[in-house]
């Protein structure tokens, strides 16, 4: 009788303790699974939010006095400058992975900046290339200036 | 009795497990709740540096902006001196239950901007407003982030039309409310007092001069002068610094240009000049500031005698 009443106890006991290990595991289930997708959302909004960077900073960067023609012109920049920034080094100085310039008729490259990061993306809008040839006189070609980000 | 016994142990295991289960869920429930604070925190910090792009003065005399959270906010401004150096950027949120103001999200680092504002701003509504620094070519636009009211007094024309041009709300010109920070010009009765000390060839009094300011003297040039008034001293400094370094730098492409402009016999005599100046300015601070805009206006006359200008 004694014997009945304490297997009845244990199996009770031993159904409870497999129902919270079970009530556990799902909770860490569904616990894995928020985890899961909430950093699903972080990745989505830092890639979004480097594009945006990369977007919003190509005219801040081609209007900057170390690239651009005068400080009257927008998306005008100096070939001059950029003969001199790709051979100096300003490492450590900008929030994008690449700055690249580009001259579309002569087929002629500056690279300015490479953090050498693999995945990237790049993006891009047409600007003047000039070149200061006397005081008057500009020479300009249309180029591109392209802004690259770290891609997810 | 046995029975008794044995419901009561069921009772009491399901009581203990199910608390735990419960102080578990909340404590989870918590840590994502502080989690997600800290994401959300992180993002608006970046999403200020991205919305300081289009913010940026460019080729306009200055830009205005605001920014409105739903709850009140505090914007933490830190800087970083050394070479380029930079601003870091972070943000937190107050909370409705638990600690008022948790720890901020992850700081943004911005190295090509120059942000000028309180160690701590702290609001629902903050102006941003940006003016071109020039040093004594253009060296960047400064942007100044304030959330407090301030009060203009005594102000000379052309800062007032200045001020007025942008519509910056939270300066007052006369007529000061019990919470603005008075800031006069000339006088010396107020929170913050500014001094103009140019001469000669200037558009103002106020184009150089010094900011006096929780007992510390502030030099400036042309609208460093906001920075002194709006930042924090030691915000001001290290921007201050890391711009003299900028310039030095600038001044180093420059000279570089020259060079291939004299190639082409589109000559420029301003390279000594350029050297001498970038070197002076790569290790330059606020105490330097007054001297080497001496020398920048040197510069600043030959380049506009020039036939092929440097800029």
């Amino acid at each position: 009788m004694v014997n009945s009443l304490k297997n009845g106890a244990q199996m009770k006991i031993q159904q409870m303790a497999f129902m919270i290990v079970a009530v556990l595991i799902f909770f860490v289930l569904v616990g894995l699974a928020f985890i899961g997708w909430q950093f699903i959302g972080i990745k989505d909004n830092f890639n979004n939010l480097q594009k945006e960077q990369a977007i919003a900073s190509i005219r801040t960067i081609s209007d900057m006095p170390e690239f651009n023609c005068d400080s009257r012109r927008s998306l005008c920049v100096d070939e001059d400058k950029l003969i001199v920034m790709a051979n100096s080094s300003y490492s450590g100085f900008w929030n994008v992975a690449s700055i690249r310039a580009y001259k579309i008729l002569e087929k002629k490259s500056y690279l300015v900046y490479d953090s050498k990061q693999k995945n990237r993306k790049e993006f891009s809008t047409y600007v003047l290339i000039c070149k200061k040839i006397t005081g008057n006189y500009e020479k300009c070609d249309i180029g591109k200036l392209s802004v690259g980000v770290v891609d997810g | 009795m046995n029975k008794r016994g044995e419901f009561n142990f069921s009772l009491i295991f399901a009581l203990v497990a199910g608390a735990a289960i419960l102080v578990l869920a909340i404590y989870g429930a918590m840590k994502v709740s502080d989690t997600q604070r800290y994401q959300t925190d992180s993002e608006i910090a970046k999403k200020i540096a991205i919305l300081t792009d289009p913010l940026q003065a460019g080729f306009a005399e200055g830009k205005k902006g605001e920014i409105t959270f739903t709850a009140d906010t505090r914007i933490n401004n830190y800087c970083l001196d050394g070479q380029f150096g930079a601003n870091e950027i972070s943000v937190s949120t107050r909370a409705e239950i638990g600690d008022e103001w948790k720890d901020s999200g992850a700081a943004t680092t911005i190295r090509s901007k120059y942000i000028f504002s309180g160690m701590r701003e702290t609001g629902k509504k903050f102006t941003i407003f940006s003016k071109q620094f020039y040093f004594p070519y253009k060296v960047s636009d400064l942007i100044f982030l304030i959330s407090g009211k301030y009060c203009f007094v005594d102000t000379p024309k052309e800062i007032e039309s200045e001020i007025s041009g942008m519509n910056i709300q939270n300066i007052e010109m006369g007529n000061c409310s019990s919470d603005s920070v008075r800031v006069c010009f000339g006088s010396s009765n107020c929170n913050i007092n500014v001094r103009g000390t140019c001469t000669g060839s200037c558009n103002t009094a106020y184009d150089e001069g010094y900011v006096l300011k929780n007992g510390k003297k502030l030099d400036y040039t042309g609208s460093l002068m906001y920075g002194a008034i709006f930042s924090d001293t030691g915000i001001y400094e290290c921007n201050v610094k890391r711009l003299m370094y900028r310039s030095g730098r600038i001044a180093d492409v420059f000279s570089k240009k020259t060079d291939l402009m004299n190639s082409r016999s589109c000559n420029t005599n301003l390279k000594g000049d350029l050297v001498v100046f970038g070197g002076m300015a790569l290790n330059a601070s606020m105490d330097n500031l007054m001297q080497l805009n001496q020398i920048a206006k040197l510069i600043e006359n030959k380049n506009q005698q020039e036939l092929c200008r440097a800029w």
